[in-house]
């Protein structure tokens, strides 16, 4: 491990950082009218570094919403458009930090905060959460497969709702909570204390600094210029 | 006969590296040892309030939160409506249902806070603002504690689905009318948050909210109740 090579890779804690910073400090200078080339710089910065698809994802939601409230400020603040522009900024910094924090993988997320000893419980549930994610989609269309089948009739009906998807469901969550509890126990994972290695560290690296020095420096030239 | 020599002297070496390295992990071990003893013999013990988490207790809840956030797809919509109350209408009934059952499984201190810590973790990364939930989440320990003093109580458990989505709304609240506020020309302030400054609507959609929580608490209980008597909710 070097400190000094490029990774388009963020370190997470670091992307996170500055996505919370983004999103902060769009808010509270969406009235600067410089701010939106801070935050086109920012774009900008996110696609050198490999926020590429993140930014990519967010576009469209950002037009339509953004565009459909700087119309909106536009309107009800009598035709001015300061108002449109700064409603514009709000939008741009909250989905520059989403695009940005979007863009940490979990696992890589997991190890950081394993790293800087944050609880084994917080890191161990936050990777079961969202490897989950994708598992829970394929139980869901399963019980409502199972419904099909049965001919339990239509889910909008509060009481099939219930009986035919909601237990089921339920049940279904409960067992496979216990066969994985079971499984990760035996996998050698213990909370409070055990000791325990990390595969595959992440650590910052001079592109990480860079990138964080990016952003907060084109935050001070925003306030200062 | 050189070579043998050498692997004697190698495997020699090993050894003693395999003991240096034991012998330096044996007090950490031992005290650990000792710390998880006194731990077991603490969760033995009913009487106490506080229990430690098992591993079966973390990825239940885990599982529970990845549920929340799941049937909460609608929420990336919704929070984009400048509406009073409209994020917590929206969801107030997944985020109650699924937190009671969470809670009617693992009965322990701090059960809340976990699940909230969990759904912060994410929607840090979605919607900032949002990730004060957390914060709501252990509001509503403190709440229920006060109360009940332990979740040993199944209506301990439907206060907490309750109480834990209305806690947003003020939060959200603040977020709104600064995000949603233009000053105009005239140097006047005009907000697009649609009925945060009528009270009979903050009183109507607080009370709408809390009613929902409460009914997708009741249905939380009532799944889970279901459950334990089928054998499948252990405790």
């Amino acid at each position: 491990m070097t400190f000094f090579r490029f990774k388009t890779k963020l370190y997470p804690l670091i992307a996170i950082a500055a996505s919370l910073f983004v999103i902060v400090f769009g808010l509270v200078m969406a009235r600067s009218e410089d701010l939106c080339w801070y935050l086109l710089g920012v774009l900008v910065w996110l696609c050198i570094f490999g926020c590429f698809q993140g930014v990519l994802k967010m576009l469209p939601a950002f037009i339509l919403f953004g565009g459909a409230f700087a119309g909106i400020a536009y309107a009800s603040a009598g035709g001015d458009l300061a108002a449109a522009l700064s409603m514009l900024n709000r939008f741009a910094a909250l989905f520059l930090g989403v695009a940005l924090s979007m863009s940490v993988a979990a696992v890589r997320m997991t190890r950081s905060l394993s790293q800087v000893h944050t609880p084994r419980a917080v890191t161990l549930g936050m990777l079961i959460s969202m490897s989950f994610v994708p598992m829970l989609k394929g139980e869901i269309k399963q019980v409502r497969e199972a419904m099909k089948t049965r001919g339990a009739g239509s889910v909008f009906d509060p009481q099939i709702l219930y009986r035919a998807f909601l237990v089921p469901f339920v049940m279904r969550l409960v067992n496979i909570s216990d066969t994985l509890a079971l499984s990760v126990e035996t996998r050698g994972f213990t909370l409070g204390g055990g000791l325990y290695s990390i595969y595959k560290k992440e650590y910052p690296v001079l592109s990480d600094l860079l990138f964080i020095l990016g952003i907060v420096a084109g935050a001070v030239l925003a306030v200062v210029l | 006969m050189d070579k043998v020599n050498h692997q004697t002297a190698d495997v020699a070496a090993l050894i003693e590296n395999t003991l240096a390295m034991q012998a330096e992990i044996a007090p950490k071990q031992a005290a650990f040892e000792e710390k998880r003893k006194k731990r077991e013999a603490r969760d033995k013990d009913e009487s106490k309030m506080f229990h430690r988490f098992k591993i079966k207790d973390i990825v239940f809840l885990a599982i529970i939160t990845a549920c929340t956030l799941v049937t909460s797809a609608i929420m990336p919509l919704l929070i984009h409506v400048p509406v009073f109350g409209i994020i917590q209408l929206g969801l107030g009934l997944q985020f109650s249902i699924f937190p009671v059952i969470g809670l009617m499984k693992v009965r322990k201190a701090g059960s809340m806070t976990v699940m909230g810590i969990f759904i912060a973790l994410f929607l840090v990364m979605m919607f900032p603002p949002m990730a004060l939930i957390a914060v709501c989440a252990v509001v509503v320990e403190l709440l229920v504690f006060a109360v009940f003093r332990s979740y040993q109580s199944d209506w301990a458990c439907v206060l907490a689905g309750t109480l834990y989505m209305p806690l947003t709304v003020p939060l959200l609240w603040l977020y709104y009318n600064v995000n949603y506020t233009v000053t105009g020309a005239e140097n006047e302030a005009v907000t697009m948050f649609l009925g945060a400054t009528d009270p009979w609507v903050i009183v109507g959609m607080t009370a709408a909210i809390a009613a929902l929580c409460f009914v997708g608490s009741v249905i939380g209980m009532l799944i889970s109740r279901e459950l334990k008597k089928a054998g499948v909710l252990k405790k």
